[in-house]
């Protein structure tokens, strides 16, 4: 295999052609800057995330970053160690490709009166290549600086509709929360620094086993809880879930997509590395006094009712999908509640699939927002009132992400929920309070199932309250809705391969 | 050489709060985002101090990059404020309220 002779660096190339295509984009704008050529340049950027999901896949089968007792090539690790691409790297790599192909393809559309077109597509690129950097970052350094290139694009991207006041208050909004989680974060670096003297992940690990900090428990378990400040941001989960619903409301829909999938994904990547590699639960514990999982089993708990009581309450459609995107953060949030000392790879290989399937079932329904918002519409439930009669494709496809969301049996929104519940009810073995996670899954998807519903019988079931002119049927927007909706459904028979590679990366990551 | 380690932790984390009471309290978008820098700043010291109290450079040289990320930082930040003055003509963060919290 080719593979074998290539130099290490080269394993980051998912990553890499990202940013080629970025700087590519740059030269394109750069030679012809009111170019408003949106097929040249859609099709950049959907042609460099595609490839950038081709290698990762191609890599994922050829055995790069399977640990070589399984046969595998082994981990690859760049920069002495400073990234790292392993299974998890390539497997989020996957999701941020995937879903950065979809958004691509569906802004050609909707985008059409857009003054800058070069510059989106190029700031969506760069941030699909810090959200790619951060599946394969293994240190402090590196997961800063990819967590700051994947977000400061994204403020410009939330704001890149000048003249609209919605767009502009939430770039505002997401920008403060931003900077001020990200001090926070940087802050909590510095402090497991003090007490580690490290910022690599394995020797941080290492420092605390070793039983080298003694007396700076406590400074290390306020990093610990400021890190956590981080990844909430992130991943926009409790405490800093405020920005989601304004950004993704005020946001162009496209981008809204690409936050609360890419970006949630990518955050949660970090999470998962951070704290299986460099805090064993076990030698932690016994530094700072409590376990780390109790502060996840809060949150996840915390996150997932406060996320799906307030989007039950919403009128707006686009708000109503941000307060679900919060409540599942939640779900993922399982995924690293359910950790013990010895164990936890398969709800964290569930939190890992779930990411997968909502990487598609979300970028979908954000994306018939954006064409519900290019046919001008409206923007509540009573707006959407018999779409299906005259788009009844896109409706369905609709109906097909909201069930999904909530997790009915036949669409892969299902089979990761069922599998957060057994992991989280197989976690419970060891910590009680793991039960009450499970409990609120369960209450929390029976109530998600209400205002899912309410959206597909607005569609389906009600009649317009006004009568529509003839609807336009914007090309990329149906492809890349209508290809996630495939997506969505037969991930379900093709089930099999993605639990093998999350469970493999998931066991990988934390034995 | 005779200054402990805890003064500077306490230096920062002064820093640090002041900087978070100005976020808290500061309607001013600017005034927002200086406090920020200054809790950026706060990590800064503690880099330093600790890479001097450890031997080894990795704080300093990550103080570094978030010098240079605080200053990316700055400018899409002021690009944002840009447009929200020519949007609502005030740099005030309350005043923004098409969307409600």
């Amino acid at each position: 295999m080719a593979v074998f002779e290539l130099p290490g660096w080269t394993a980051l190339a998912p990553a890499l052609i990202l940013a080629v295509t970025g700087l590519v984009l740059f030269v394109f704008d750069s030679i012809s800057p009111n170019s408003t050529n949106r097929s040249l340049l859609a099709g950049t950027a959907a042609g460099g995330a595609l490839v950038s999901l081709a290698v990762a896949v191609w890599f994922t089968f050829a055995g790069v970053g399977t640990p070589t007792v399984d046969g595998g090539l082994g981990e690859i690790s760049i920069l002495g160690g400073q990234l790292v691409v392993d299974q998890l790297a390539l497997y989020f790599m996957i999701v941020v490709a995937i879903v950065t192909a979809l958004i691509t393809v569906a802004s050609y559309d909707y985008l059409v009166d857009h003054t800058y077109q070069a510059e989106y597509y190029s700031l969506i690129i760069l941030a699909a290549t810090g959200m790619s950097l951060m599946a394969a970052a293994n240190s402090l350094v590196t997961i800063f600086i990819a967590l700051e290139l994947a977000s400061l694009p994204s403020y410009a991207l939330v704001a890149i509709l000048k003249d609209n006041r919605g767009s502009v208050e939430a770039g505002l909004k997401y920008f403060l929360i931003g900077a001020l989680s990200s001090a926070i974060f940087v802050y909590g670096i510095s402090l497991v620094y003090g007490a580690t003297g490290h910022l690599q992940l394995e020797n941080i690990a290492a420092v605390i086993s070793g039983g080298d900090v003694d007396g700076y428990g406590g400074l290390l378990g306020l990093g610990i809880l400021m890190l956590i400040g981080g990844f909430a941001f992130k991943t926009a989960s409790v405490p800093f879930h405020f920005w989601a619903p304004e950004a993704y409301e005020g946001a162009p829909a496209p981008v809204s997509a690409f936050l609360s999938s890419a970006s949630k994904a990518a955050g949660f990547v970090i999470a998962f590395r951070v704290f299986t590699t460099a805090f064993p639960l076990g030698e932690t514990t016994a530094l700072i006094g409590v376990e780390w999982t109790h502060a996840f089993i809060i949150l996840a708990i915390v996150t997932m009712t406060v996320g799906n009581f307030a989007a039950a309450t919403q009128d707006n459609v686009k708000r109503m999908l941000a307060y679900s995107s919060i409540g599942h953060a939640g779900y993922a949030l399982i995924g690293l509640a359910g950790l013990t000392a010895d164990g936890g790879e398969f709800v964290m290989g569930a939190a890992m699939m779930h990411l997968l399937v909502y990487g598609f079932m979300n970028t979908g329904a954000f994306l018939f927002v954006g064409l519900a918002e290019r046919w001008e519409v409206g923007r509540t439930f009573e707006d959407y009132n018999g779409l299906s009669t005259q788009a009844p494709v896109a409706c369905a496809a609709m109906a097909v992400f909201l069930f999904s969301l909530a997790g009915i049996p036949p669409f892969g929104g299902f089979f990761s929920k069922f599998f957060l519940f057994m992991g989280a009810i197989e976690a419970s073995a060891e910590t009680t309070a793991m039960l009450a996670v499970a409990a609120a899954l369960v209450v929390n998807s029976a109530l998600s199932l209400y205002y899912y519903s309410r959206l597909v019988k607005a569609l389906w079931i009600e009649e317009p309250s006004t009568t529509r002119d003839r609807l336009a049927q914007p090309t990329g927007l149906y492809a890349a809705i209508i290809v996630a909706a495939v997506m969505t459904v037969v991930i379900l028979p093709g089930f099999g391969p993605v639990v093998d590679t999350a469970l493999e990366a998931a066991t990988a990551i934390v034995g | 050489m005779s200054i402990g380690i805890e003064y500077y932790v306490l230096l920062s984390m002064g820093l640090f709060c002041i900087g978070l009471f100005g976020v808290l309290t500061r309607r001013n978008a600017l005034m927002f985002l200086m406090s920020v820098e200054l809790m950026l700043n706060a990590a800064n010291i503690n880099l330093i101090a600790f890479a001097f109290y450890h031997g080894n450079l990795t704080g300093q040289v990550f103080a570094l990059f978030t010098m240079a990320l605080a200053a990316a930082e700055v400018a899409v930040g002021l690009g944002i404020i840009l447009v929200l003055y020519r949007n609502f003509r005030d740099v005030d963060v309350t005043v923004p309220t098409t969307m409600r919290w």
